[in-house]
């Protein structure tokens, strides 16, 4: 395309705090005045113009994680009613692949990351545990679809992986006590060897190497 | 004072006659008798001339070393679709559990669904890597150097003063229709390739095409004589509708009629028993696509029987862009933006003769007549129906994916092993 010059300066801000390339966020600009039909911000009901996200059994979950000011690095908590280009930005940054070049710092900055942005997913009260009956409420989305599966065998399935996490982060229990949640140092100790780095990303083209397959 | 307002009313009257001759000379006599001057392919090759040096010029002003075709104009997308299905990404370590990797897959999809969808994207116009000096097809319209704005600058003025006027003034009522539509095409710069004219439909056949704009009609018109179905439209477009269809032969509805589908299917189903009848011509996908690729076609023209004509359509984009996105643009628009540019070229393939075979249902034989004309515009194949441009997704659709997730967790019926891996 017939591009500028000068990348301004505001562009190359967002490309050095996001990490995408100047081209990538020109085209994901292009996709968010799409989803916004030209305004500046979005809100969740732009989101329902997606058909493909309509097959998502956690859509409501996604779009959730699009406007949880946790995601955003903004300090306070609770749920934003709109986001701009630049949130918009930072969320899309969580499902970066990983670079060639990160050395092992960055790369378990990275992995925290996503991770934390999962934590989020799962945690809806904000309180910083993942509950039993947050754990339940994740598997009825996910399973929600199927007529033939009753709640109970839901929740005997989030049952059982909390007890599961459980023993892997507390050990043995007694029989008085109460495991009260997934902390995110428990929930990082969950996720220890699943490459999360690897299958937890968006391949985002780069406009420069489609011209040169030619 | 008055010598002189007499002396511009000549020339006045002086140019005017000289504009009536060149129009009658060039434009209508070759229309009426069908023949072509060549007018419009040295036209056309004058521009495509243009472009190259225009391209070249861009890239002489950006330096950059990409020596870019021209025919690879057409830009993919911005993500790289993570196409391992569902079943492979979710089994990971043990069949039956439920495990935690499934979120990050679901999250990973959604996440990619948000940056771009396909079938969104089939509804905005084609991308060019290249500007072909329109300032509608370029995102950044960057000053680049002096000769490429003069050249912009000399475009335009070429493209509003010259060919416009003598454009509208081409686009006087006709009553013959063949007449009329080859002089719309030629108006338009229209440079339409027609290939195997021998498959052309017959009489009593249904001819199916895949929709771009509204000028697709014009271009089969000017080929062959069609009955038309086709949505009754209000406004500029519901009075060019009118003008145009004084035969009785045509057929249109109202979107909400189409709801009756008994009413429709016998209808097509009287005209196409009636030999003598014209062909009618029918473009199943309900709506404009941006002619990259061909949307589901809608059963209800295959269910009715009688022998189909496929027929595939495809817009040269260098030259304008064809598409009309109904929900953004109206009429007026379009037709000013295609007035405006500098040429439609297209190519029409006509296809052989297809009939519905006796154990096919009506839904496969669409798919097959739809994969035939995909592969012979060179686009890609999309089993999205078009409506979604306008309405959501069923929820059975949602259902499905759900359904299908729960059996891979579920495994026949052993619940309960809950085990995180």
């Amino acid at each position: 395309m017939g591009s500028a010059h000068s990348v301004p300066a505001e562009m190359r801000e967002l490309a050095d705090r996001t990490g995408f390339t100047s081209e990538q966020i020109e085209h994901l600009h292009r996709r968010f005045k799409q989803l916004s039909q030209d305004q500046l911000t979005i809100r969740k009901e732009n989101f329902d113009s997606i058909p493909d996200l309509e097959f998502n059994p956690i859509r409501g979950k996604i779009v959730h994680a699009f406007f949880d000011k946790r995601n955003l690095r903004q300090e306070s908590d609770g749920l934003a009613e709109e986001i701009n280009f630049e949130d918009f930005l930072t969320i899309m940054s969580y499902f970066r692949p990983i670079e060639m070049n990160m050395d092992e710092e960055q790369l378990d900055r990275f992995r925290k990351e996503k991770l934390k942005f999962l934590f989020h997913m799962y945690d809806s009260d904000h309180d910083g545990k993942i509950t039993l009956q947050e754990y339940r409420n994740v598997v009825e989305e996910l399973l929600s679809g199927n007529p033939h599966l009753e709640k109970e065998s839901a929740r005997s399935i989030a049952d059982g992986a909390m007890m599961e996490a459980a023993s892997i982060c507390v050990g043995q229990m007694g029989p008085d006590q109460v495991y009260e949640g997934i902390t995110f140092e428990d929930f990082l100790k969950m996720w220890q060897g699943i490459d999360i780095e690897t299958k937890m990303h968006v391949r985002f083209l780069n406009v420069d190497t489609i011209a040169h397959c030619y | 004072m008055e010598e002189n307002r007499e002396g511009h009313g000549l020339a006045e009257g002086k140019i005017l006659s000289v504009w009536i001759f060149l129009f009658v000379a060039f434009v209508l006599l070759p229309s009426i008798f069908r023949v072509s001057l060549g007018i419009c392919h040295c036209y056309v090759k004058i521009v495509i001339k243009m472009l190259e040096w225009a391209t070249l010029q861009i890239e002489e002003g950006v330096k950059k070393q990409k020596a870019m075709a021209l025919e690879n104009l057409i830009s993919t997308g911005i993500i790289q679709r993570d196409e391992t299905p569902m079943e492979k990404e979710v089994v990971g370590r043990c069949r039956g559990c439920f495990s935690l990797a499934d979120v990050m897959y679901f999250s990973k999809k959604g996440c990619e669904a948000v940056a771009e969808d396909e079938v969104t994207r089939r509804f905005s116009s084609e991308e060019l890597l290249s500007w072909n000096l329109l300032s509608r097809t370029n995102a950044n319209l960057h000053h680049v150097s002096w000769k490429l704005a003069a050249v912009w600058v000399t475009g335009i003025l070429i493209r509003y003063c010259l060919l416009l006027p003598f454009r509208v003034k081409g686009w006087l009522s006709n009553q013959v229709q063949m007449i009329c539509a080859t002089l719309g095409v030629r108006c338009l710069s229209g440079l339409v390739h027609f290939h195997n004219r021998e498959n052309k439909p017959q009489k009593g056949g249904i001819c199916v095409a895949n929709h771009t704009s509204p000028l697709d009609v014009l271009i089969l018109a000017s080929d062959g004589c069609y009955s038309l179905v086709g949505q009754v439209h209000g406004g500029l477009m519901g009075l060019i509708q009118k003008s145009c269809m004084r035969t009785s032969q045509h057929v249109l509805f109202e979107r909400s009629e189409m709801k009756d589908r008994h009413l429709v299917r016998k209808k097509l189903r009287e005209h196409i028993a009636d030999k003598a009848k014209l062909p009618i011509l029918i473009f199943p996908e309900g709506t404009c696509i941006n002619n990259t690729s061909v949307m589901m076609f809608k059963k209800g023209s295959f269910e009715v029987g009688g022998t189909i004509h496929p027929v595939a359509i495809k817009y040269d984009p260098r030259f304008g862009d064809a598409f009309w996105n109904s929900t953004k643009h109206s009429i007026m628009t379009y037709g000013f933006n295609v007035l405006t540019s500098w040429a439609i070229v297209c190519n029409v393939w006509y296809l052989p003769p297809m009939v519905k075979e006796e154990e096919e249902d009506a839904v496969h034989f669409a798919d097959r007549v739809k994969a035939v004309i995909a592969a012979r515009a060179g686009m890609s194949v999309l089993p999205w129906d078009g409506g979604l441009k306008r309405k959501k997704i069923k929820e059975s659709f949602k259902e499905e994916q759900q359904k299908k997730y729960c059996q891979i967790v579920i495994e026949n019926g052993s619940v309960g092993s809950g085990n995180v891996c």
